[in-house]
This record gives C-alpha cells, sequence and structure tokens, in this order.
C-alpha cells in the first residue's frame, strides 16, 4: 500500500518504493556528512596521519634500493598501490562496523531498526560519505608519492579502475560481515576489527610483494582470500607486471565475482546476525 | 586520627596513604585491563606487523637481487635491517602505549562521567595520575619485552646480541620523558575531548619522528633537528645503538643517556605542569567532567 490512508504492514506509512529508499541512503548519508563536519580535526588528522605513513615507509624504501638505485617507481608502485585497497578496507571495516557499534553505545540502533526504512539503504549510507572520504584522500597521496619518486607507474588505467570498483564492493561485503559479528561481540568488536586489519595487511601482501609471504603460507592462507587477487591484479595492471598468484584473465573473474558475491552474502549474513539479536532482544544492548 | 586534616575528610596525608592512593589506582588499572585478555595479545602483535611490513618489503628486493643488507648498512651502520625494524617497532609501541593509555584514561572517565568524582577525593592529583602512568609504564615495559622476543623468534633476530643492560637502561630513563608527553596528550583530550583522531595522528608524528623505520640521520637538515628534540627518538637510537652498534648520537652511551636524563628532568614536570594548567582553566569555564 502506497502512503495514504492505509499503513503498510509492519511498516507504518513507509512504502518502500525505490525513492523512499532513495531517500533513506540520502538522509542516512546527509546525517554521516554532517556528523564528520564537526570534527574538522579529525578530517585534517586522519589525512597528515596517511602521508606520515607513506612517508614512513618510503624512506624505508629509498634506503633498501641505495643511493641511486634502479627501480623506486616500480617498488612505491607496488607499495602505494597496495596502499589504496588497504585504505579502503580500514576505513569500511572500521565504518560499517564501528558505526553501527557507535549506534549501540548511544543506544540508538533500536529505533533506527524500529523505523520504517530500507535497512540496505541505512547500512550502505554509513559507508558512502567514508568511501568518497578515501577517494580523495588516497589520491591526493598519490599525487605526493608520484611528484617525490618522479613519476609512478601507470600502465592500464582503466582496467585498474574497473579492478578497483569490484574490490571496493568485495571489500564492502566484507564490511557487512565484520558488522554482523560486531551486534554478536558488542565491547570485543575494536580487538576484531583490529585482528582483521592485520590479518588482512599481512596476508594479502599490501605493502610488499607476494614473493616475500612464505610458499605455505602463500598456498594455505593467501590464494583463499578473494582481496589478495584484487591486491595483486589491481597492482600489476598499473605497473606492467605479470601477476603472481595465476593469470590475469582469472585473477580479473575471481575480482569480479568477489565484487558481486562478497556484497550478497555479507548482507545476507548481517540480516540474519540482526535477526538473531532482535530474537534475543540484544539488538540495542549496550 | 581524631581530627580530619582540613579540606581533605578524614584523609591524612601521610607517605603510606600517599603510597595507598597510588597503589590502588594502579591496582585499579591492573585489574580492569587483566579482564581483556584479547586486547592485551594483540598489544604484543601489534609491534611485529608493524614491523613485519617494512621487513617483508626488504625480504622480496633481497630476493630480487637488490642488495638491501648491504644499502642498509651504509645508512644505518648495521646490515640487520630485521632487528633494527623490530627495535624501532617495539619502542614505537611504548611510545604509543604511554600516551594512548594516559589520554585514554582522561578520556574513559569523562564518557563514563567519573572524571569529576575522582577529581573531588581527597587524594592528590599527582598520587591519581602518578598510579595510571606507573600501570602505563608496567604495561608498555612488559609488552616491549615479549614483543621483542617473539618478533625477535618470527624474523630469525638473536635479540640476546649486543650490551642489554644498556639497552634496558635506555628504555627504563626513556620511559621517564614518555611519563610527561603522556601528561601533555591528557592535556590535549580534556581540551579538545573527542581528541582519538588527533591522538593518532600525534602519535604517527612521534613515529615519523623517532624513526621507526629509518635512521633519523636520513632526514634533511631542519627535520633531524626536529627529530632530535623528541626524547623518544634518543631511546630509539640508544637501544639500537646498544644492541645493534649502529653508533650514539654523541659517540658514547653516556652522553646519550645523559641527554635522556635531562628529558627525564624536564619533560615530565613540564608536562605535568600543562595538564594542571589546563585543568585549573577548564574547572573556571565549564568544569572537568563535561564530555
Amino acid at each position: 500500500m502506497k502512503s495514504g490512508g492505509t499503513a503498510h504492514r509492519g511498516f507504518g506509512y513507509s512504502d518502500h518504493s525505490r525513492k523512499q529508499n532513495f531517500f533513506t541512503f540520502l538522509s542516512m548519508t546527509k546525517k554521516q556528512v554532517i556528523e564528520f563536519s564537526r570534527y574538522p580535526i579529525s578530517f585534517v588528522a586522519e589525512f597528515s596521519q596517511v602521508l606520515l605513513i607513506v612517508g614512513m615507509f618510503m624512506f624505508a624504501a629509498i634506503i633498501f634500493i641505495g643511493e641511486g638505485g634502479a627501480g623506486l617507481p616500480r617498488i612505491a608502485g607496488i607499495m602505494m598501490y597496495g596502499f589504496v585497497l588497504n585504505m579502503f578496507l580500514i576505513f569500511v571495516l572500521w565504518e560499517i562496523g564501528f558505526s553501527v557499534r557507535e549506534e549501540q553505545y548511544r543506544g540508538t540502533l533500536e529505533s533506527l531498526y524500529l523505523s520504517p526504512v530500507n535497512k540496505f539503504s541505512n547500512l550502505t549510507s554509513r559507508i558512502f560519505a567514508i568511501v568518497v572520504w578515501t577517494v580523495g584522500m588516497v589520491g591526493i597521496a598519490l599525487v605526493v608519492v608520484n611528484y617525490y619518486v618522479g613519476g609512478l607507474p601507470a600502465e592500464n588505467v582503466l582496467l585498474a579502475l574497473f579492478l578497483l570498483f569490484f574490490s571496493i564492493t568485495g571489500i564492502l561485503g566484507m564490511g557487512f560481515m565484520a558488522a554482523s559479528l560486531i551486534l554478536r561481540l558488542k565491547e570485543s568488536a575494536n580487538l576484531l576489527l583490529n585482528v582483521l586489519q592485520f590479518f588482512f595487511m599481512i596476508f594479502c601482501a599490501m605493502f610488499f610483494p607476494f614473493s616475500a609471504l612464505p610458499p605455505e603460507i602463500l598456498n594455505t592462507v593467501t590464494r583463499w582470500i578473494p582481496l589478495s587477487y584484487g591486491v595483486d591484479s589491481f597492482r600489476s595492471v598499473l605497473v606492467g607486471q605479470s601477476p603472481e598468484l595465476m593469470a590475469l584473465e582469472w585473477e580479473i573473474v575471481v575480482v569480479v565475482l568477489f565484487g558481486i558475491l562478497s556484497p550478497i552474502v555479507g548482507y545476507y549474513l548481517y540480516r540474519r546476525g540482526e535477526r538473531k539479536a532482535r530474537l534475543k532482544g540484544t539488538l540495542g544492548e549496550y | 586520627m581524631g581530627t580530619a586534616i582540613a579540606g581533605l575528610g578524614l584523609y591524612k596525608k601521610t607517605p603510606r596513604t600517599s603510597f595507598g592512593v597510588f597503589a590502588s589506582v594502579l591496582k585499579a588499572r591492573l585489574i580492569i585491563i587483566s579482564r581483556y585478555k584479547g586486547s592485551l595479545i594483540m598489544e604484543l602483535f601489534m609491534p611485529i606487523v608493524f614491523a613485519a611490513l617494512p621487513i617483508m618489503l626488504g625480504v622480496s628486493l633481497a630476493s630480487g637481487g637488490t642488495p638491501v643488507a648491504e644499502n642498509w648498512k651504509i645508512s644505518s651502520g648495521t646490515a640487520d635491517f630485521r632487528a633494527f625494524m623490530l627495535i624501532g617497532a617495539c619502542t614505537f609501541s611504548v611510545v604509543s602505549l604511554m600516551t594512548w593509555l594516559v589520554g585514554f584514561w582522561v578520556r574513559r572517565e569523562m564518557v563514563t562521567g567519573t572524571l569529576e568524582s575522582v577529581w573531588v577525593t581527597p587524594a592528590k592529583k599527582y598520587l591519581v595520575i602518578g598510579g595510571v602512568t606507573g600501570y602505563a609504564l608496567i604495561r608498555a615495559f612488559t609488552a616491549f619485552i615479549i614483543s621483542f622476543l617473539i618478533g625477535s623468534l618470527i624474523f630469525g633476530v638473536n635479540p640476546f646480541q649486543g650490551n642489554i643492560l644498556i639497552a634496558v637502561l635506555f628504555i627504563m630513563i626513556g620511559l621517564l620523558p614518555l611519563w610527561g608527553i603522556s601528561f601533555m596528550f591528557g592535556a590535549l583530550i580534556l581540551k579538545v575531548k573527542e581528541a582519538n583522531s588527533l591522538i593518532n595522528m600525534l602519535q604517527w608524528v612521534l613515529a615519523f619522528f623517532m624513526g621507526v623505520y629509518f635512521p633519523v640521520t636520513v632526514l634533511p637538515g631542519f627535520l633531524r633537528y626536529v627529530a632530535l628534540s623528541f626524547p623518544p627518538t634518543w631511546m630509539t637510537n640508544g637501544v639500537r645503538a646498544s644492541l645493534l652498534e649502529v653508533g650514539y648520537f654523541f659517540e658514547h652511551w653516556y652522553i646519550d643517556l645523559a641527554i635522556i636524563f635531562v628529558f627525564a628532568a624536564v619533560v615530565p614536570l613540564l608536562g605535568y605542569m600543562v595538564f594542571m594548567r589546563t585543568e585549573k582553566r577548564l574547572k573556571k569555564n565549564q568544569g572537568m567532567g563535561l564530555y
């Protein structure tokens, strides 16, 4: 039933049309942006932090290669392109996972769930602003490093953007899965997110080539994580080298499948986790 | 015991009661953290992950034929870049824990609404803060030792090389200026309140200038002087020089240690002064407990 005299069963006056879903998404995004805008210091601090981390790695890489050593742009490319995906992963994991936790903390999660709005729009709106912000941040970091090393390699930018898009949607799915766990873990969420962040940082070889990982780890852990193929293919097509894990065509297939399936599976798991929490009555519990 | 000290209720300021305040705060913090075993384990592995990232890069470059160890020796004085990174990451973890634990204690008390109550108890504030920083010292030092040993095992570093006694001395004395820095972080949190990202950023500023991943001597002129004005830079280099023989800033260990002594005498006093001034200003305005 459309909005009018009679309410939609269970949804109050909400009509759940595409228009309403879009406006839910828009309103929640606006709320996030307003919240961010109240902490301008955080913006500056986060950006400076990114540059400092990149700077530390760059100094180490320069010493490794040696005075006048060749190949700095390539090494910088390997680090920076892995770093791009790492940034998206960290921000999505923390933002989706933690914003759900924050709503629990403030005591507003239950009220939001009682409102007759689309849950998916509610969840995705939490990361839209942060994804846009991350794009800006990594963009500037890339420009700075590009200038510093005298040109980062950028071979097949279009294909790289295509791979980046599907890697990000895949990461979103991982964010949904993390959020479902956080609903259950509550105060241990911090720990979980830290563990996940470091796990992927090391086992998806985000700051170094995959060849640095011992073959046992490469075969038993790394090759089983779809995101590894996202890192490998994105980095390879930009640096202009052969992928390390498997042939590029197959890596593209894995990344596209990851980008499509991960949000579906992730959202399904989130809804399951949320349903369990509602049945137990622990959704809004701190 | 009949008459109370004016303004202090039944609290009587004796060395025993003063120690009691310090010990109670310390004990309370240790009990609370003992309930979060996962966080403690995570804390031990954090420096290992930080060290692993550049080490892996070095390893992969070396396997590709780049003379990584030789290049590292030219810039830092040691070819053992694994040990260099591990020491850097472990000392950074100490700095990070010290600043974060004290700063976060202030914030946590604010959020839970107990800061004002703690402040109106007749106990001396420096004893309360002393208890918190003492707890941070114990936690940071223990984390350093365990992380360093585990990291050494993982990266194939000999943890017992060089002069361990001098290294321990550098850490112990180096922790004292950190005490002062953590007071300053506490003051910043009192003022800014929602300062998590600011503290995070400042920690990375410290990480950059203390040379976690590289010797500060490779920094350009002005930045090198900035780095040398940070006490953690001296602590990190002191530990590295005593274990890996990378060279002290002033050639001899005792001169570098003397510099840290000066920092240890000045920075905690400065930090405490900043903290108390901030607190006084806040009390005159909106109060301490405002979330």
